[in-house]
């Protein structure tokens, strides 16, 4: 069943237009990954889906409403949560108000606790430094911090704008496990990566992105194949 | 091989960049009393009221005890000069609540000073044709007046980013000087006497609250303030106080995760408004004269000076700040014509030393930290078997 379905969606800003007529729809639980160079406007989209910028033109549709005009902070009770890029945590708060800013918009106070010890279980990590401020912890700490914080809201769609962002090799590798299990407990993932190789490889279905068009579509592991996107994207000629 | 990983990740360039990035966030804002707030929650209740209680005391008491070197006397009424710095300390409250609470930059707070002033003003003084009304009622009239024009000008305004917001209070507190001076009915620079004040008399038969009297004016303004504080303390703690405190971390996150910003925005620029207008009509009573002169756009930055080095964020702080600013003048009277010299380089100081000021915000931040923390407390107690930190992907929450 389609859970989020973009139609013929332009964003500007100011005159720029930054996403040209863009359509895609994600199917409930899959993971679908958007890859894409600098400036192509994965994080622009992914702001777009979330209500954080409006489409000029175009329509968006979630869970078979028209979110089009819906304000950010209503999309996320709805359903949508998103783990920032630059992972927008907040410094001056302890890892453990953070997560609990994550559930703000909460009526089912009842049930925060279970999403919690979800994430505790995900990330261990986080639990340990329950009480240390988020802006000191490291950058791969901060990014289990911004995705652990975007569960918190019970999503039933997750839009992750480069995960693994400033992160070592091995810990790239962990994260995508992570979001991986995350799907498979029922969460549907859009996800936007640079790091094209993991990105297709975990995801159900992906999506290339350039200079604010979709050029090319399919499988993970079509994409994987295609020789156009090797070369692009995977750094092999 | 990192080139296993694509060659769009640069895993110098972009650790580099995310370890600026987090340094940038994560300068503490060091204050000169950093872990007096984290010393103050570890005392018990009883302690906590104990010490409130003295202290309390101590502030209605000092219009009588008129303490040596502390006092303003023999340059100025020590009194009066209690009574103005109150009302600056209620200032430092009222902005404290949008610059520090909400972290909406407003420097045109002196509009809605002025406002209350002129609400007062026009409503009691012999000089002014209008209608009459009882001093104490134009107190609740003046914060109702300049919530309104809170909202009028932060509904427009707060849908845009930060420096806007900024332009157009200096822009609405210049505008509220100039209508002072151009409008016949607000009387310019002639302004309005005998602004009225709190009915009652002594047994002598004189009003308690003359002007040339500060005590009375101090006590009112000190009982003001400490119901604002209840008040501003309560709404720390609410959903309110906690939705604050994100969209000053950071806005867009905080929209993210479910607070209405600009709603929330709206409230915190209404709110500190009313406070701003409530000690306008103080000020106006206690001065019990008010003119165009005093409403000029260095007096709001003298009021973001109090709020900055009172600790921004911090409601305490704020009401040390504010006493500061309306005191040192006052109390070294060679300088006080250098005031806005010397409360600017201080500015500059605290910025490059404590950019927390005299007392950091994290101390107002702490009584939702405490929350948390329990919570966390709760759930380790519960769930004792859960300490392993092992990744048990395998294992979601969904088994439970
Ligand atoms: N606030 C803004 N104002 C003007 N132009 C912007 C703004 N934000 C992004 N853009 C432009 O829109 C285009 C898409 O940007 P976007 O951030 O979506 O790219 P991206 O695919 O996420 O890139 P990256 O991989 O570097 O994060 C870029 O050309 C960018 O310069
Ligand atoms: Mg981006």
């Amino acid at each position: 069943m389609t859970l989020l379905e973009l139609k013929n969606v332009s964003v500007h800003y100011g005159r720029i237009q930054a996403i040209h007529d863009m359509s895609f729809k994600v199917d409930e639980g899959e993971i679908v990954s958007l890859i894409g160079a600098n400036g192509a406007g994965k994080t622009t989209t992914m702001r777009t889906v979330s209500g954080l910028l409006n489409p000029s033109s175009g329509s968006i549709t979630f869970a078979g409403q028209d979110i089009t005009r819906m304000k950010a902070h209503i999309r996320v009770i709805r359903g949508i949560s998103q783990a920032p890029e630059g992972r927008g945590i907040f410094p001056g708060m302890t890892v453990m108000e953070n997560l609990d800013m994550g559930s703000y918009g909460r009526k089912d106070r009842s049930v925060v606790a279970n999403d919690l010890e979800r994430v505790f279980d995900l990330f261990p990590r986080l639990k340990e430094r329950a009480k240390q401020f988020g802006g000191t912890m490291s950058g791969g700490e901060q990014q289990m911090l911004a995705i652990g914080r975007a569960l918190m809201s019970n999503p039933k769609l997750l839009l992750l704008d480069e995960p693994s962002m400033g992160l070592a090799p091995q810990f790239i590798r962990q994260i995508f496990k992570i979001i991986t299990e995350i799907n498979k407990q029922g969460t549907t993932v859009l996800l936007v990566e640079q790091n094209a190789n993991q990105a297709l490889a975990r995801a159900h279905r992906a999506f290339v992105l350039e200079t604010g068009e979709i050029t090319h579509s399919g499988t993970g592991k079509d994409l994987l194949a295609n020789p156009a996107i090797k070369e692009a994207y995977l750094g092999v000629g | 091989m990192s080139t296993t990983e694509g060659p769009t990740l640069i895993p110098d360039d972009a650790a580099a960049q995310a370890m600026m990035d987090r340094e940038a966030k994560m300068k503490p804002r060091k204050g000169w009393f950093p872990g007096l707030g984290e010393k103050w929650n570890t005392l018990s209740r009883q302690k906590q009221w104990l010490i409130l209680i003295v202290v309390v005391v101590i502030a209605y008491l000092l219009p009588i005890l008129n303490p040596p070197l502390i006092t303003t006397e023999p340059g100025n009424n020590w009194q009066i000069a209690l009574a103005q710095m109150s009302v600056y300390a209620l200032v430092a409250v009222g902005l404290n609540v949008v610059v520090g609470y909400a972290g909406l930059l407003d420097l045109g707070y002196v509009a809605f000073f002025a406002v209350g002033s002129y609400t007062a003003a026009m409503f009691t003084s012999p000089d002014s044709p209008y209608v009459h009304i009882p001093y104490l009622w134009t107190l609740p009239l003046a914060m109702a007046i300049t919530m309104f024009f809170g909202v009028m000008l932060g509904v427009p305004t707060l849908r845009l980013r930060g420096d806007y917001l900024a332009i157009v209070t200096l822009g609405f507190g210049e505008i509220v000087r100039i209508l002072a001076t151009i409008i016949p009915a607000m009387k310019g620079q002639v302004g309005f006497q005998n602004v009225g004040h709190p009915p009652g008399t002594d047994s002598g038969g004189q009003p308690i609250f003359l002007n040339s009297n500060g005590t009375p004016w101090y006590w009112l303004t000190l009982t003001i303030i400490i119901l604002v504080l209840l008040a501003a303390g309560n709404l720390e703690r609410s959903r309110v106080g906690r939705a604050w405190i994100a969209i000053r971390e950071d806005e867009d996150a905080a929209e993210i995760m479910g607070v209405p910003t600009f709603k929330y925005k709206v409230w915190a620029f209404a709110i500190g408004a009313s406070v701003g207008g409530l000690s306008g009509a103080l000020f106006a009573g206690q001065v019990g004269f008010v003119n165009n002169q005093k409403f000029d756009i260095a007096t709001s930055i003298l009021f973001l000076a109090a709020v900055v080095m009172g600790g921004t964020g911090n409601k305490v702080g704020a009401i040390l700040g504010g006493s500061l600013v309306a005191y040192i003048p006052l109390r070294f009277t060679a300088i006080a014509e250098f005031k806005y010299l010397i409360f600017g380089a201080a500015l500059v100081l605290i910025m490059i030393f404590r950019p927390g000021g005299i007392l950091p915000a994290r101390q107002s931040l702490l009584a939702y930290g405490r929350i948390a923390y329990n919570k966390v407390k709760a759930l380790a107690m519960k769930k004792p078997g859960t300490g392993q930190l092992t990744t048990s992907t395998g294992k979601g929450a969904g088994d439970e």
